[in-house]
């Protein structure tokens, strides 16, 4: 008895003052009322603690400072959404990056995703297995959180999800192991104090437009019918690295343009029409000052010159003959003569 | 001779390639006596940077950092999305969109991941059975949510609120159908009604007239009709003394001036009854002879009466 309400108490932690009551897995006397109900898959599992947790994934999730605040329900979705994660306090800028690696070693995570917001505008994404292994940047598009109404679909807290990959994942080096991260990273492990033992929301990443893009949806029936939770965001790859933020780069995205020079090459597309214009006006006033010929033989006269022959006039003298006035008989009068007929 | 960096490169046609920016003056009047340089204009034209792309790098960095866990710690799958039955329908699939998705259309991008979902939920269902995961959760198990209940039920009142306004919309629509049809439609009668009266009556005051004797437009309607024959019939021959009183009280009432004593009204006589005027009308005036039916006769000519009889 004593274990199980040591883990009851250690579970309920690190989560925030709920308003409903929490019964992680059940009480003796539910599983007993189970058995009398049919044995179908609604019978309640068996308690997270029964299991050992092994796979020890924690991850930190934290940002710089100057994030507003779609980034910060952002991340405060993620935190929800990933029962094996931390949160730390906001990062200084002045700091490199490299001081994340003692953060995370502080707080006993071996993965950790950073939110670094540049220019009030652009969010970047680090993700990284913290002591040796690989790290990736992203830039951070499209970002829609949980709390938006036409998100409506609803998960348990802690539930771990299922992760779907695109194929393309597959097919390159760089998704390869950006797969591998990502697995690590967001598969809750089995048997987590603060984990449900349902299965029922499952992520996707799909990769399109040289992009990959999140979203995660909650399995309604058994027979795949789903609706969106929420968060959803896009990711941009700009470069991974073989150590975590730092070392020697490994991959770097062709397709990546950053967000100034997109910024600028629009700028650059308006002022250019601008100066087309400008340099068209100037063309033309130079065009009206420039001396003009006469012309003096226009070369469209010729057009309608028909080669035939000319025709003498014809002068009348006389008016002509009066027409004939032929009186038309009314169609009644018609008929009955052609009847008559 | 100063190479100098334009913005819009290929407009300008003529460039030849030149490795470095900082050839020497020297070597580029050499190249040029040689003939390799081209007249016009010359920009050097940079190769584009090359990306990193350590693909054996990559290889062993996933090597040394992949972890076999069992597939129950990870749950994970690949897969494309479910065949889309509708587009099928339509006959629209073509490689194109099999293959790459088409990031720009909205719907059709949100459908493909929809269907990369499915597809896994139908793959992985039968495997977690197997694992004995479960996945549905009972009705009586309450545990926090993602999202709190007070959420849940903003997102459901908003919802009921869209739903609400589009019916309303709809009916709001129907109700204006409605009545732009029933506005039609009575448009019509009233026309037709006044159309049918119109020809009654003129075919009434043409029989009137004396223009036409004959009683055709009593087939149309046969009530109708005669009603209005008899109308015609009342109308036709009012009595003279509906026309006397008629010129006298008609038409208003009394009439103002028309008493005047003018020359004219002086002059007419057309009033003048001599009977009455020396007053011998009597018939009309009080009881001419015997008009009082039980008149009691006299004494004498009742004793005369008595012995008579």
């Amino acid at each position: 008895m004593s274990p199980f309400k040591r883990k009851r108490a250690g579970g309920s932690r690190g989560t925030n003052a709920s308003k409903k009551v929490r019964f992680i897995g059940s009480v003796n006397e539910n599983t007993s009322e189970d058995e009398q109900k049919q044995e179908n898959e609604c019978s309640i599992p068996a308690p997270v603690s029964k299991g050992k947790w092994k796979n020890k994934e924690r991850v930190l999730v934290f940002s710089s400072r100057g994030i507003n605040f779609r980034t910060r329900h952002l991340m405060q979705d993620l935190r929800t959404m990933m029962p094996h994660s931390k949160a730390d306090s906001k990062m200084d800028r002045k700091d490199k990056l490299f001081v994340i690696n003692e953060v995370c070693e502080i707080k006993n995570c071996n993965k950790c995703i950073f939110f670094e917001a540049k220019k009030k505008e652009d969010l970047y994404m680090w993700i990284s297995n913290v002591p040796h292994g690989p790290s990736a940047k992203f830039l951070v598009q499209n970002v829609h959180t949980l709390a938006e109404l036409k998100m409506t679909g609803n998960c348990l807290k802690g539930s771990r999800p299922l992760l779907s990959f695109d194929p393309k994942f597959d097919k390159e080096p760089h998704y390869a192991l950006l797969k591998e991260l990502f697995i690590q990273i967001f598969s809750t492990p089995q048997y987590h104090p603060k984990s449900q033992p349902f299965v029922d929301h499952i992520f996707t990443f799909t990769i399109a437009d040289n992009r990959i893009w999140f979203r995660n949806y909650q399995i309604i029936e058994e027979d795949a019918a789903l609706v969106e939770i929420g968060p959803r965001f896009v990711l941009n790859l700009i470069k991974l690295f073989q150590g975590s933020f730092g070392g020697p780069t490994l991959y770097e995205n062709p397709h990546f343009q950053s967000p100034n020079m997109h910024r600028r090459l629009i700028r650059l597309a308006t002022a250019g029409k601008l100066r087309e214009k400008q340099m068209v006006k100037e063309l033309q006033k130079v065009r009206r000052l420039e001396e003009k010929q006469p012309v003096t033989r226009d070369v469209t006269d010729e057009v309608f010159a028909t080669p035939a022959e000319e025709k003498p006039d014809e002068i009348e003298l006389e008016a002509p003959p009066p027409k004939s006035a032929k009186k038309k008989e009314f169609k009644r009068k018609r008929m009955q003569r052609l009847r008559m007929r | 001779m100063k190479m100098e960096d334009f913005e819009n490169d290929n407009q300008l046609g003529v460039g030849s390639e030149e490795e470095e920016s900082d050839i020497s003056d020297g070597e580029l009047q050499e190249a040029f006596s040689k003939g390799l340089l081209k007249p016009g204009l010359n920009i050097p034209l940079q190769e584009a940077k090359k990306k990193a792309n350590n693909v054996a790098g990559l290889k062993q960095c996933l090597a040394d950092f992949r972890r076999n866990l069992p597939w129950v710690e990870r749950l994970d799958l690949t897969n494309g999305p479910v065949a889309d039955i509708v587009a099928k329908a339509d006959g629209k699939t073509s490689l194109e969109d099999r293959g790459e998705i088409n990031a720009e259309d909205d719907f059709q991008r949100e459908m493909h991941f929809y269907r990369q979902a499915q597809a896994a939920v139908l793959e992985a269902m039968p495997r977690l059975q197997m694992l004995k995961l479960p996945t549905k959760r009972p009705e009586d198990y309450f545990a926090e949510m993602a999202k709190s209940d007070q959420h849940m039920q903003k997102i459901r009142k908003k919802l009921m609120m869209k739903q609400v306004a589009m019916e309303k919309s709809e009916k709001a629509k129907k109700l204006r159908e409605q009545r732009k049809y029933g506005k039609k439609v009575q448009t019509e009668v009233l026309q037709k009604r006044q159309k049918e009266k119109k020809a009654m009556m003129t075919a009434v005051k043409k029989y009137q007239k004396g223009m036409s004797d004959k009683l055709d437009f009593l087939d149309g309607d046969k009530d109708k009709g005669k009603k209005a024959l008899d109308k015609a019939a009342a109308k036709k021959a009012p009595s003279a003394k509906r026309k006397y009183k008629d010129q006298k009280f008609g038409f208003g009432g009394k009439k103002r001036g028309s008493k005047w004593n003018t020359k004219e009204s002086h002059d007419d006589v057309s009033g003048f009854r001599a009977k009455v005027a020396h007053g011998k009308g009597g018939k009309k005036f009080g009881k001419g002879g015997k008009n009082i039916p039980n008149k009691r006769p006299g004494k004498n000519a009742r004793r005369k009466m008595k012995s008579r009889s």
